[in-house]
């Protein structure tokens, strides 16, 4: 698609708009006229939440600083958070409701006002839902702050189909440690003196508080930091050891550390005894998976795994495995992350200082407003059916697709998306075209005509996070806080808040009388319950609260405390997933290797971007302009290929192009590619050059949790240009 | 003179540097700086072959020599070394001549195409004077960097010089850089 497909009037806005863009990145001085003032608010550059402050001046913001009152990101922020400003200055952003007139992916939109935008789309939904029920549109959207108002659109609408990120991202892993412990704890990297990560790149692909204690733990207290991973990472570089681990054996190496510090006594009995269930199974089943065994299926040597498995128990409780974050990887990947979940419990690192803590929580109270019938329909995906022990409200989302391709159980023909690329964020790009495709209504809520944007037909456009008031969050943690995101500067183009949209859009399909309120009622309402007072006010003025006092630990450490498992202890062995068909103790089977001549495609972050987002934003744009298949120098030089030529990297499903890097950071077994490249949509031509991963990603899940399985797809790779 | 009686430095945990390059923002947004030249940057060392690895990375900016050649040379006294030791270019007194570009050993300075004067860090001279930390150091995730007043013995930056081995870059040079990196 060219230039020339984007209307006329669309440019002049782009033209428009790129003044100011230049003033912001490149004037030499800026105008500084005017009042300069601050606001306390919460970053939106990726998902965690990091309090920033922004400096506003001449009615532009100058800078965002990091505001160290916020127990968590305390004086961090990263580059993408630095870079955040160029969210509202972006001159290709969506900057009007527009309207679809050509075909689907042609390009060619109308401007519309907001009551046209809403009428229409209320419009097709209304028709959807008289024909097909309100089960025929599906609700899809990513962790946000307004992302409620969205959701309970679609309930209120009627749809059973609301589908969250958690199956594209760590379903398998909150399932894992939530069948173990009855609930998902967070890790307390900061006082830790033994991690272990396993394809957790917590240096580089992501940056966060964790990062930030981990980095401390390791380099000024001297904790140890074991990484495995089949890529040398920053991560790696970081760790004390580094074991190129064979892609999906991670199991494997967890059994034969269970079977070291199980077999020579090495766990905490008394813990054990106390709280946990289903010890002498345990025990016996992993006398089978001896470090010897486990050096077979991951290339680590045995006395290694020895080594791993005794300095760990010495460490504890002040060791962890640490869980990971986007978990989506193999087919066994909830049963591996119960594996890990088992494997701290045995150490007994449960609720102690430097171990695995249970997250605490700050009131908030809620809005009460009309609550709505229950859906009639059951889930399209038929959650109940295959994955019955997943989270209820999150769907699965490869699931959904297939069974909205195949028609079954009922027609689907309408999609609302909020906050989310599924084109670049569902694995194999053909299917969620056809998904596209067979739909009689899309319509997105975005910042930027993403690519599913540009297959939409029609496209609300959000203000950005400096622009807006989102719903005050309580995030769960060692340290709990409350956070707020607040309007910085008024938005800069005919764009509304999330719910704002809900509501033009619920009051067309008579569903008012369920959003009728304002954010500011909405956060009145939720801060009231804070334990200070004027919380509100406290909010506007600082951006966070968080609890005085520091974190407690040992508050689940009593012998009447009741784990929410089905036996109220900690279940190393688990009846449930015995009455679920599943495996009720991890069982170790060996992935599909790939046969001669393929690789397994092994996926990555860089946190200069955040999954397919900020790839389109110039300052971190500069650090990556392109993303390159990472190849070994010995499956290189066979087939010829040498580093920067241009390949053709094909999986059963589709074929990229992409230009190559030679490494010698990779195992020889794999090829890697970074995610968030090789955009579609013209609007993004900023964006960096090189291959959509999503493109070539096979379609596979966990078996228990629904999770995409992201690292089972084997590519072949094909020289078809030199450098230029 | 502002700030008589202080010596601004800095100084560098490599170690803890994980090449995220926040520094590298956080200084493009603060100072105006346009793509294509960085006041601050990462420089990476890769060496082994696999599985025998090794990365590391280091943060480099101005050093504000005690002894700053670029001052030396430059002809029109743009260039200057404030009393608390922060050198800074006067640009409605540089001509661009660029002497000092060629001057430095730490390659710290660019020459600026649409404003005809050489650039380069400030260690955020105006964020300072407010009491502010540099953004560089503000925002660095993994805090690899310290900022302090060397005359300060009960400073962060004292603190951390009188406890732990450290280096500067280049000392043959004569220019007494003043970024200290720590071992």
């Amino acid at each position: 698609m060219s230039e020339a497909t984007i209307p006329r009037r669309a440019f002049f806005h782009i033209a428009a708009a790129g003044a100011v863009a230049t003033q912001i990145g490149c004037g030499r001085r800026p105008n500084t006229a005017g009042q300069r003032y601050e606001v306390a608010t919460a970053c939106e550059s990726c998902p965690n939440k990091c309090s920033v402050i922004a400096v506003v001046e001449g009615g532009m913001i100058r800078k965002l600083n990091p505001n160290p009152r916020n127990p968590k990101s305390r004086g961090m922020l990263c580059a993408r958070g630095n870079a955040g400003i160029l969210q509202a200055y972006d001159p290709n952003r969506l900057k009007q409701p527009m309207i679809r007139e050509g075909k689907r992916g042609e390009g060619k939109w109308r401007n519309a006002s907001w009551e046209e935008a809403f009428d229409y789309a209320a419009g097709k939904l209304a028709a959807i839902k008289e024909k097909y029920g309100p089960q025929g549109v599906v609700w899809s959207s990513t962790e946000s702050f307004a992302e409620i108002f969205f959701k309970n659109l679609g309930l209120a609408y009627g749809t059973p189909n609301i589908v969250r990120h958690p199956t594209l991202c760590l379903a398998s892993v909150n399932l894992a440690y939530s069948m173990t412990f009855g609930t998902v704890p967070s890790f307390d990297l900061q006082n830790a003196n033994y991690v272990i990560m396993a394809g957790a790149n917590r240096f580089e692909s992501f940056i966060t508080p964790d990062t930030m204690d981990l980095i401390e733990s390791t380099m000024n207290r001297k904790a140890r930091l074991i990484c495995l991973d089949p890529r040398f990472t920053v991560t790696a570089a970081k760790a004390d050891t580094w074991f190129p681990i064979k892609p999906g054996t991670d199991m494997a190496f967890i059994l034969a550390m269970l079977h070291v510090i199980i077999g020579e006594g090495r766990y905490d009995k008394a813990f054990l005894d106390t709280y946990s269930t289903g010890f002498d199974k345990l025990q016996a089943h992993v006398i089978q998976y001896t470090p010897e065994w486990a050096e077979k299926q991951t290339e680590i040597p045995a006395s290694e795994i020895v080594r791993i498995a005794r300095e760990f128990s010495d460490a504890a409780p002040r060791a962890v495995f640490y869980a990971g974050r986007r978990s989506s990887w193999y087919q066994n990947d909830f049963q591996m992350r119960r594996a890990q979940a088992i494997l701290n419990a045995v150490v007994g690192n449960w609720d102690k200082q430097g171990g695995m803590v249970p997250n605490g929580k700050m009131p908030l109270g809620e809005l009460l407003f009309l609550p709505w019938d229950d859906p009639q329909a059951p889930r399209v995906d038929e959650l109940d059916k295959n994955f019955p022990l997943a989270a209820k409200g999150d769907g699965a989302y490869l699931k959904l697709r297939e069974n909205v391709l195949a028609g079954t159980p009922y027609p689907v023909k309408g999609w609302m998306i909020s906050k989310q690329d599924p084109f670049n964020a569902l694995p194999d790009q053909s299917k969620t075209l056809r998904m596209m495709e067979q739909m009689d209504f899309i319509g997105v809520i975005d910042i930027q005509m993403s690519d599913t944007a540009w297959y939409a037909d029609v496209v609300f456009p959000e203000s950005t996070y400096l622009e807006r008031t989102d719903p005050i969050e309580m995030l769960p943690g060692i340290w709990p806080a409350v956070v707020m995101r607040q309007q910085v500067i008024k938005p800069l183009h005919n764009t509304k808040p999330c719910l704002d949209i809900v509501q033009g859009l619920a009051k067309r399909l008579n569903l008012s009388q369920y959003f009728d309120y304002t954010i500011e009622q909405w956060n009145e309402a939720a801060a009231k319950e804070m334990p200070i007072e004027m919380p509100l006010e406290y909010l506007k003025k600082h951006g966070v609260y968080a609890s005085p006092d520091p974190p407690r630990y040992g508050a689940t450490l009593q012998p009447e405390h009741r784990f929410v498992t089905k036996s109220g202890k900690i279940e190393l062995f688990s009846e449930r997933l015995q009455e679920a068909g599943h495996d009720p103790l991890p069982v170790y089977h060996a992935p599909e290797q790939p046969p001669a001549g393929r690789f397994r495609l092994v996926l990555g972050r860089k946190a200069f971007f955040t999954h397919a987002n900020n790839t389109t934003n110039p300052w971190l744009l500069d650090f990556q302009k392109e993303n390159r298949l990472w190849m070994h120098p010995q499956s290189a030089k066979p087939t010829g290929i040498a580093d920067g030529d241009l390949v053709e990297v094909t999986s059963s499903v589709g074929s990229v192009r992409l230009r190559v890097k030679v490494a010698e950071e990779i195992r020889p077994d794999c090829v890697h590619m970074l995610h968030g490249f090789g955009k579609r949509s013209p609007w993004l031509k900023r964006a960096g050059e090189g291959g959509a991963d999503a493109a070539i990603l096979e379609t596979a899940w966990d078996r228990v949790s629904g999770n995409a399985a992201l690292h089972e797809t084997f590519v072949q790779v094909r020289k078809v240009g030199v450098p230029s | 003179m502002k700030n008589e009686g202080k010596r601004y430095a800095l100084a560098i945990d490599s170690r803890k540097c994980i090449n995220c390059k926040a520094c590298v923002v956080a200084c493009r947004a603060e100072n105006h700086v346009p793509l294509g030249h960085s006041r601050n940057w990462i420089n990476e060392e890769h060496r082994g072959s696999w599985p025998k690895l090794f990365a590391s990375f280091e943060p480099e900016q101005c050093h504000h020599c005690a002894n700053p050649s670029c001052v030396r040379v430059c002809p029109t006294g743009a260039s200057y070394q404030r009393a608390d030791g922060i050198v800074m270019i006067n640009e409605d007194e540089c001509i661009g001549c660029r002497y000092c570009i060629v001057a430095c050993p730490y390659g710290a300075r660019f020459f600026r195409e649409d404003t005809g004067v050489v650039e380069k860090c400030t260690l955020c001279a105006h964020r300072v004077d407010r009491g502010e930390a540099p953004a560089c150091v503000e925002t660095c995730p993994s805090k690899a960097r310290i900022f302090g007043d060397l005359f300060d013995e009960n400073g962060p930056l004292q603190q951390v010089l009188s406890t732990r081995e450290h280096r500067v870059s280049k000392p043959q040079t004569g220019n007494s850089p003043q970024i200290y990196y720590l071992f």
